[in-house]
Order: structure tokens, then sequence, then C-alpha cells
């Protein structure tokens, strides 16, 4: 008996882990709104949208101050005029994305055929490409007004990243997932230790935002930019600022790092573009 | 005669000086390059694993300068340094293998 005892305990102490490395996508959305509820209980769960300003009064009053006249703006109406101006051989975006720009923003990001991650930006690039123009660089500039234009059009859609299921897709679900834990750089910091575990707390002048909603409001015109920038340009920063060496936008980490962060936001509104500090 | 064995004491002293001297440089430029070599290699691996710290590429190319410059010693302290951070990025890479939430 005490022999059966000590097997079962065994097996119990060995399942366990192994259960919670195998929790699944919709698990991990469980446990990770779970979270922040408890973490920041005030908090309505749709003002995640906005970042550091659900959780901090007094910043969000000066934001609030700035959406009076969003510095977004222009960006967001040269956007508008790329979307309208056809390219060399007479096609537009429309060619790429269809006409319904309100539609294209909550399609993204979602998986292709090998079960990689396809970004807006990514697919912005490959319509210009395969309408013989050249590609725009990938985190400022006419990508980013282009992004700002086609987010401001699906602003109050709801999140709905695609539930990861083949094994490829679920692969790359789970590599972003493994770099948004994994702590890197010189200062040992994970994008978690900061957005997740310390969120709400100072880190010199600044409040950390909650992870939960990030995506929503990208791309962002940050006021330490001056302009508008895109999420994986602001990935990088991130990166640089726990001195590890930042990967080049729309690579494979940051594709799957946006899509992990994507999905654990589902439900939330898109509100972009947005603006930071 | 005195005097000529004087002088060739002299030549000979400075001679073996410069020898001696010349070879200790070219020792320590040649450790230097290793040094170098070394760092760089500890960096490609920190690449590979994508746990490269900011810090080291230019600590190599500074290195580098120092070592162009023939300041050996401190040459090779900095890729002794920016090795050492290569290799804790590599450290880094194999701790966090299985990282995941805590809650």
């Amino acid at each position: 008996m005490k022999k059966i005892l000590t097997c079962a305990a065994v097996a119990l102490a060995i399942a366990v882990p192994v259960t919670s490395v195998q929790a699944t996508p919709s698990d991990d959305l469980e446990a990770f709104r779970a979270y922040f509820k408890k973490r920041f209980p005030d908090v309505p769960f749709n003002d995640y949208i906005n970042g550091v300003y659900a959780i901090d009064k007094a910043s969000r009053e000066q934001w609030m101050e700035i959406e009076e006249f969003p510095p977004y703006e222009i960006n967001v109406e040269q956007g508008e005029t790329m979307w309208n101006t056809p390219f060399k051989n007479g096609k537009t975006y429309a060619s790429c994305f269809g006409d319904d720009v309100a539609a294209i923003k909550a399609k993204y990001p979602h998986f292709d055929d090998k079960g990689e991650v396809v970004t807006l930006e990514g697919d912005i690039n490959a319509c210009r490409v395969g309408n013989g123009e050249e590609p725009l660089k990938w985190k400022k500039g006419k990508i980013a007004d282009l992004s700002a234009f086609i987010a401001y059009q699906a602003r109050g859609q709801i999140i709905n990243a695609p539930e990861p299921k083949t094994a490829k897709e679920l692969a790359s679900y789970e590599a972003g997932k493994h770099f948004f834990y994994a702590k890197r750089g010189q200062l040992n910091m994970s994008c978690a230790d900061c957005h997740v575990y310390y969120s709400g707390r100072k880190a010199r002048a600044d409040i950390l935002s909650p992870a939960l909603g990030h995506p929503s409001h990208f791309p962002v015109y940050r006021s330490k930019w001056g302009g508008l920038g895109t999420l994986h340009r602001r990935y990088a920063g991130c990166n640089k600022s726990v001195r590890a060496k930042p990967f080049k936008a729309q690579s494979a980490n940051y594709n799957n790092l946006e899509f992990y962060e994507t999905y654990m936001s589902n439900g939330l509104e898109w509100n972009g573009p947005g603006a930071r500090k | 005669m005195k005097k000529i064995l004087f002088a060739a004491t002299i030549v000979l002293t400075a001679v073996l000086g410069t020898a001696c001297a010349t070879s200790g440089e070219t020792k320590s430029a040649g450790t230097a390059t290793a040094a170098i070599a070394a760092a760089k290699e500890a960096q490609a691996k920190a690449h590979a694993v994508g746990h490269e710290f900011t810090g080291v590429s230019k600590m190599i190319k500074k290195a580098e300068k120092l070592a162009a410059e023939g300041k050996a010693d401190e040459a090779i302290k900095l890729a002794e340094k920016a090795k050492f951070e290569a290799e804790a990025g590599v450290q880094q890479y194999e701790d966090q293998k299985d990282a995941g939430p805590r809650f």
C-alpha cells in the first residue's frame, strides 16, 4: 500500500508541472486576464486599451488634453492619401486589402499556410513589392502613416486574434509567449518583468504600463520619438532599454511576440493610433 | 681598448633591449588579437541564440581600435570584458529555456 501511495505521489508531482507547461492558448488568456483583474481590481476591462492611462489618474488627465488635438492626426491624413494614391501600375492598396478599409486591421495578426505570423505592416510591404513598388522602411515614416490610417478606421472593433490550432501555429504562439517571459539583456529583464509583475510601478520617472491591451493602440505617436512608430519599433526600444541587442522589425521573434500580445488582448477594442509619452 | 669595450657593451645592451622590447610588444599584440578573436567567437554564439547584450559589439570595435594603436593591454582588458558579457548572454539563454508565466 505504501508503495502504491508513494508511486501515486511521485506521479502527481510529475504530472502537475507538465500540465502547467501544456496550458492551451485559451488557458493562457484566461490566466492573463485574471492576473490583471486581481492586480488592478478597479480598472474596467476595456480601459486597458489606454495603457498606463488606465491605471494612473494624473497621467490620464494630461493624456486626455493631448488627445483634444491628437498629434497623430496629420499621419492619419497622410496615410489616407497613400491609400488613395495609385501605384505606377495604376492599382492601389485596395487591390491587396479590399475596398473596405475598416475591415483590414482586425484581420491582423494572423497565420499563413506555414503557421507563420503575418502582420499588417508585413502585408503593406508585400502589397507594394507585388505591385512593383519599393518596400517601405519598417519602423516609422510612411508605413506607420498608412498603418495609422487603417487602424483609425477600425477603432471600436474587437480584437479577435485567431486561436492557434495547427502544430506550426502553436509553435509560433509558444515562441511569442516564450519571448515575452524570457529575461534578456544585461539587465536580465523580460517583457513580463516590467509589464506584468511590475506593471503600475515606477521605472525611474515612468509608470510601467500593463501588458494587457498593449497592441490595441499601435501605431503610436510618442512624444519621446517626436513622431509615429510601429509596434516593432517599440519592441526594439524596450529591448535596448534592458541592454539586449534588438531584433529586426518584422523578424519572426517580433512577429510571434506581436501575435502573443494581441491574442492576450482579445476581447478589447482596437483604438489605434494612440498618443503616448 | 676600454673605450671600444664600453661602446660595444652599450651597443649590445641597446640591441638586446630593443629586441626584448620588440618581442614583448609582439607577444602583447598577439595576445590582443587572440583576445579579440575569442570575444568575437563568444559574440557570435550569443547572437546565434538571440541573447547578445548591446555593449558587446561596441567593446570589440573599441578593443580592435586600441590594438591597432598599440595599446595591447587596454585592448585585451576590453576584449575580455566583451567575451565575459557575450558568455553571460549565452548563459542567460540556457537559464531562460523554460521561461513562462509565474502566475
